[in-house]
């Protein structure tokens, strides 16, 4: 019997015209922006590759330690065509050395062609799928019962001796069945085009399995809020009217009101102004250390003089906004006056001393910078992400972006990954003797070896944690799904016909 | 008789479900937008004043010393004047750069003590858009009034009137109304009135609540050309809803049932309004030539050495003769002209194709709307020019009244920008001119008006659409 009932249903649902013009609009959408968001992709990755050659050039150019420019560059994700997420609007260059720790709040972007083109936001796939399937899923739904109410079919049905969940059961496969027509061939061509122009791995392809059964049940999702409506309401008109006005709130309007509403803590001031205060003690209590070193070695006097000698150049400092705290000091000369070659000993010892120092003081700001930075920036994002969440198309957005790993946390596994190349690259200077050599400040006697130098790997984290990432806001979209479809069941079994 | 139509058609919207669903939202948003607005534009303000004043203390205290100190730092940097009407359009505020720089001179050249041997003087220079977004949390536009016009209005236009004919035709009232002895012209006209008047009171009322809030805050002060510029872009909203109205009544004129004449209204918005845009514009953006990180970066710095050899004899000499004092002034002007010159080439180049964008997305009426209430409101990216224009005007009457003031002293060589050569005299910093920026409606009309036709055309266009489909179809 839910045979037929499916079948009925399903005929019913794709011989409209609905059905046609639903899947055209679908297919024209995503293969349009596709084709838009591959170009831009391709735009992205040829900038990094130059962006690579441009570095691994600069840094083989550089003489000595001090003043080597080691930068880490960060390759476009090619599954932010899927959802964009944060991957076009981080900063993607990262400079790596031991007097600074790289945060995500540090990166710099590579230089676009025009900025000002960013003014038109960029639509990824996932946003054409949060409009049209949620559409989609209402306009399939709202008569389902309402309208067989109307025609006075419903009653004839229940006649039949069939449950009535069965035929919301029947209802419901037979309209996931047609809408997922449109849905899966318009990924198909993604799919076709995207193929053609760049590698995608296995576990790319996990991914984006993982995108479309979140995409499935986000449209079911929708299905069973036209249904809810259609099963509640008594006519079709004021069935569609509920479900347009619903689709509205839901898409269009609540997302962009919960910003609006949501106000930023007034204390996240004093919080970056504590959090100053402490990283601006460590560095003074660096200088200190410093001096003392300087007036132990009997050159607190000479100081200019020494400086003069190295061409040296030092600079700590903690950014009053972003708490970036670095220690630079480099020595920008090419050689060494004979008069002042009595100084390379010392230099010698201060940068063996000062270096090592630097990287611990560093160390020991960022324990207390990483705290403020999720007090303030991640804790914000977090919350502003939890009440969007209070509409399907947050907890869509933020799945899919965990799967396609241009969320936050896909993010700062580069960071962290630059992080630990900082603390290998801190391990290999050490090997070397670096921070002690005549290498480190200047050039006149033979100049740094890079070749042996570590270099720097980024893979984006496996599916597995893609979907560690991703199936809670799945799961909580299938449970949404249901007790939508309980509360359906429920009302349906009671309603009279 | 029309006026008859239109009464039955407001009195039957009145009473729906979509009439009061539609109040509420729309002064929901309204409010938002309000409150929004009077909890940010006095910090915006404040942080324009603060940043302007600074400016002038600094152009103050070089006027103070000498005209030559004037005439080498110039005024500091340039601020642009926060609009009052900012929540009707915020118009890309956090992406476009709020000011104009002031560079500091250039040190060309120093001796071995760091003392400078060359200085050349101020330039202009214009900053990118601002890219660098510290922001981690979900990306969302604003609620400001072309969001609630532009969809929500638009949207709501469509649920008006999607059943206005096929919903008549559905219940049989269709050929009872056209049995009488009425045109079907005046029926038209009085569903498309009756339409837009029910439309405009839920719209107005919200408007007004809005307004009212704004304008008790004592934080903002709205003058008598704001008030008219809000009247202009309260029309341009009618207009706006008229173009989806008129769309409504075409389609279901045409439309047997009215749940397909929704489903394509929606369709059709959901292409033109929220898709159109961007798609146009990343593919208009993606037709220029587009230069690679190395390039971006080597053209950073145009290379000016032809200039230190064109100079050289002049530059390296401690002689205070006419000739070298001269040639070192040839030498700085020539290279400030220079860099601005390039740098506005590069706004240009850049805005050029901006421009290009915005033409080819005003297929979309969302855009159109877009662009006209900015242009209104007096934000946005044609603003945004508007004052690199006011910053760069200024600094030419800035470089005139330094040439004049130094002509009025008698002890000085009349050598700009040269120490030797020029007055070493305090200005009165009272004298000296000072940045305003203005924001001028009536510049650059042409466009708008272009719009305002086009906008004008796709009303006219649908209606009279509407119109030849009514009177053909049978009942």
């Amino acid at each position: 019997m839910l045979k037929t009932l499916i079948r009925r249903e399903l005929l019913d649902n794709l011989m409209t015209f609905r059905f046609a013009a639903v899947l055209l609009i679908t297919l024209l959408l995503v293969v349009a922006n596709t084709a838009v968001l591959i170009q831009d992709y391709e735009q992205r990755l040829e900038s990094y590759n130059d962006a690579v050659k441009m570095h691994q050039q600069d840094l083989r150019n550089s003489k000595t330690y001090s003043t080597a420019h080691l930068f880490v560059d960060r390759a476009p994700n090619p599954l932010s065509i899927f959802n964009v997420g944060l991957d076009k609007r981080l900063g993607n260059l990262i400079g790596i050395y031991h007097g600074f720790m790289p945060t995500l709040w540090d990166a710099q972007m590579h230089g676009t062609d025009n900025p000002f083109i960013a003014f038109f936001s960029s639509i990824d796939i996932v946003f054409v799928f949060e409009v049209i399937l949620s559409l989609m899923g209402l306009i399939f739904a709202y008569d389902a019962i309402a309208g067989e109410r109307e025609r006075g079919t419903l009653r004839l049905v229940l006649a039949q001796p069939i449950g009535r969940g069965q035929i919301l059961l029947a209802k419901y496969i037979s309209a996931m069945a047609c809408l997922l027509v449109p849905l899966i061939l318009s990924l198909l061509f993604a799919l076709l085009l995207l193929t053609r122009s760049m590698p995608l791995s296995t576990a790319d392809f996990l991914r984006i399995a993982g995108i479309v059964l979140t995409s499935f049940a986000y449209l079911s999702l929708f299905y069973l809020i036209g249904l809810l409506i259609s099963v509640a309401t008594r006519r079709t008109g004021t069935a569609l009217m509920l479900a347009m006005f619903i689709w509205g709130l839901l898409i269009l309007v609540y997302p962009n009101l919960i910003r609006a509403t949501v106000n930023p803590g007034g204390d996240i001031q004093a919080r970056v102004k504590t959090a100053h205060n402490q990283i601006q003690q460590i560095l003074d209590e660096y200088e200190r250390e410093r001096q003392k070193f300087l007036e132990k070695e009997g050159i607190a006097e000479e100081m200019s003089e020494f400086s003069k000698a190295l061409g040296f150049y030092h600079q700590a400092d903690v950014d009053p906004v972003t708490l970036t705290t670095y220690i630079e000091s480099i020595s920008v000369l090419s050689e060494i006056r004979p008069d002042f070659e009595k100084y390379i000993p010392v230099a010698k010892r201060y940068y063996n001393f000062v270096e090592p120092l630097a990287t611990r003081t560093v160390e020991k700001a960022w324990r207390i910078r990483k705290q403020a930075l999720d007090e303030i920036y991640v804790k914000q994002a977090t919350t502003d992400r939890i009440l969007l969440k209070l509409s399907p198309v947050g907890i869509y957005d933020a799945a899919t972006q965990a799967w396609a790993g241009t969320d936050l946390s896909g993010l700062r596994d580069f960071f962290d990954a630059s992080r630990r190349y900082r603390k290998i690259i801190i391990d290999y200077l050490y090997a070397k003797d670096a921070f002690a050599s005549r290498e480190w400040f200047v050039a006149d006697k033979g100049t740094v070896d890079w070749r042996t130098l570590p270099q720097f790997t980024f893979q984006r984290s496996d599916v597995g944690i893609n979907a560690k990432r991703a199936l809670p806001d799945l799961f909580l979209l299938l449970l949404i799904n249901l007790i939508f479809f309980t509360i359906i069941f429920l009302i349906f079994v009671r309603s009279e016909v | 008789m029309v006026w008859h139509i239109t009464k039955r058609e407001i009195y039957d919207n009145l009473n729906s479900l979509r009439f009061a669903l539609t109040t509420v939202l729309l002064l929901a948003l309204m409010v938002t937008n309000a409150v929004r607005h009077l909890r940010e534009h006095p910090k915006r303000v404040q942080r324009y004043q603060d940043a302007v004043t600074e400016s002038l203390n600094r152009l103050t205290a070089h006027a103070d010393e000498n005209l030559y100190k004037l005439a080498q730092y110039g005024p500091g940097n340039f601020y642009k004047k926060p609009s009052p009407l900012h929540f009707c359009a915020n118009g890309g505020e956090p992406l476009l750069p709020d000011m104009v720089e002031v560079e500091e001179p250039n040190v060309f050249a120093t001796d071995s003590e760091d003392n400078i041997l060359l200085q050349g003087v101020w330039s202009l220079s214009y900053p990118d858009a601002n890219l660098q977004n510290k922001s981690v949390g979900p990306d969302v536009s604003q609620v400001d009034w072309i969001f609630i016009i532009g969809y929500v209005l638009s949207l709501l236009a469509l649920l008006f009137t999607f059943d206005t004919f096929s919903g008549e035709r559905e219940r049989g009232t269709l050929r009872l109304m056209l049995a009488n002895s009425v045109p079907r012209h005046t029926v038209l006209i009085g569903k498309f009135l009756g339409g837009l008047l029910s439309i405009s009171i839920p719209f107005t009322l919200a408007v007004l609540v809005n307004l009212l809030l704004i304008s008790t805050s004592s934080d903002v002060h709205l003058t008598t050309e704001a008030w008219g510029r809000l009247g202009i872009i309260f029309c341009l909203a009618l207009l706006y809803t008229s173009l989806f109205l008129a769309l409504g009544l075409l389609v279901s004129t045409r439309v047997q049932r009215s749940a397909v004449s929704l489903m394509l209204l929606l369709l059709t918005w959901v292409t033109f309004v929220v898709f159109m845009p961007s798609t146009l514009a990343s593919i208009a953006s993606s037709f220029s030539p587009t230069k690679s990180f190395d390039e971006f970066w080597k053209q950073r710095n145009p290379v000016q050495e032809d200039l230190w050899d064109k100079y050289r004899e002049w530059l390296w000499s401690d002689e205070l003769d006419d000739e070298t004092l001269r040639g070192k002034s040839d030498f700085y002007t020539e290279h400030v002209e220079r860099s601005e010159r390039w740098r506005e080439g590069q706004l240009k180049y850049r805005s050029s194709q901006m421009h290009r964008a915005r033409a080819i997305t005003s297929i979309s009426p969302a855009t159109l709307l877009q662009h006209l209430i900015e242009s209104f409101a007096g934000t946005g990216f044609e603003r945004h020019l508007q004052f690199v224009g006011n910053t760069q005007h200024y600094a030419r009457q800035l470089r005139e009244f330094i040439v004049d003031t130094d002509r009025g002293d008698p002890e000085s060589l009349h050598i700009i920008n040269v120490r030797e050569g020029m007055s070493q005299k305090p200005v009165s910093p009272a004298a000296v001119p000072k940045f305003e920026d203005t924001f001028d409606l009536n510049e650059d009309f042409n466009t708008r008006a272009m719009e305002l036709l086009l906008l004008t055309l796709f009303v006219v266009v649908l209606l009279a659409g509407a119109y030849l489909a009514f009177v053909r179809v049978e009942v």
